[in-house]
């Protein structure tokens, strides 16, 4: 049991209650600021798994766009239930909408959960390998050579969903204009 | 590189996983369907980068493969969030159950 393995442990932990809470917590904006920290947490299993590069990557697109996105998107929304209590949860399932939306999802999850740890358990994986690797110097030469294509039409990707983004938003607001 | 036997990240990852699976298919809400679909695309990458640790040959694809899935995540939170908007102003609602507009 060294430092890094319990590190991994308490993270791994405190983000699968986290996790927990963001599948849970009764007011969405709960539910998003706990999403941010299960982001962080999982920064820091990157740490714990040798990856320095992809924890800051992380926490600079999830910790700082994603959930800051998604809390101006509960924040400018005007439907009362986005940012209020969700009064959706409290509903009483019956007949086939139990089956569908209570029982499905608990078994499907479940089964899911258990077949996967069931397989990892089994498999012989090799023993992690000691010794460190610049992992940054390999990311970068290999970004640049091997992967350098996609890493072009990821540039692309990312201009066309912020033009994307920007012509949705905008069209809406002239419609209504028009209409009123 | 790490001391961290693999099936414990990779546990991790189906436990995150499946809570988001859980997430993903209960909850009504738009935004927080989106929030555990983040929370899944997260899952994954820990696995990524957890063989990645481990097997030295695939150390570079394994977090480029993990770099891809962020920035197609960033790019899928912004125009879900942009449809999730037009949507609140149009129906004044966000709940999916309610919503017809492609199904006829």
């Amino acid at each position: 049991m060294d430092a890094t393995r319990i590190a991994f442990i308490v993270l791994a932990a405190v983000a699968v209650v986290s996790a927990f809470r963001v599948v849970t917590a009764p007011k969405i904006m709960h539910a998003a600021l706990w999403l941010g920290f299960t982001f962080m947490l999982v920064a820091g299993v990157f740490v714990t798994l040798g990856a320095e590069f992809l924890a800051a990557a992380q926490v600079l697109v999830y910790v700082g766009a994603v959930t800051t996105i998604i809390l101006f998107g509960i924040m400018l929304s005007q439907a009362a239930e986005v940012r209020s209590r969700d009064p959706l949860q409290r509903e009483r399932l019956e007949g086939a909408a139990f089956w569908r939306r209570g029982v499905l999802p608990v078994l499907a999850t479940v089964a899911f959960v258990a077949i996967m740890v069931t397989v990892y358990m089994r498999v012989p994986w090799p023993a992690p390998p000691g010794g460190v690797i610049d992992t940054v110097r390999l990311i970068g030469s290999a970004l640049f050579t091997t992967y350098v294509i996609p890493f072009e039409l990821a540039a692309v990707l990312l201009l066309i969903a912020l033009v994307g983004a920007i012509v949705l938003a905008v069209r809406d607001d002239n419609k209504e204009e028009q209409g009123s | 590189m790490t001391t961290i036997p693999l099936t414990y990240p990779l546990t991790l990852g189906a436990i995150l996983f499946g809570l988001g699976l859980y997430g993903a298919l209960t909850q009504r809400n738009a935004i927080r369907i989106l929030m555990c679909v983040e929370l899944m695309l997260n899952a994954v990458n820990i696995n990524l980068v957890a063989f990645a640790a481990t097997l030295r040959e695939a150390a570079a694809a394994g977090q480029i493969f993990a770099l891809f899935v962020m920035t197609v995540a960033a790019a899928e939170v912004a125009l879900a969030l942009a449809i999730i908007l037009i949507l609140a102003r149009r129906e004044s609602h966000i709940d999916i159950e309610r919503v017809h507009l492609l199904r006829w």
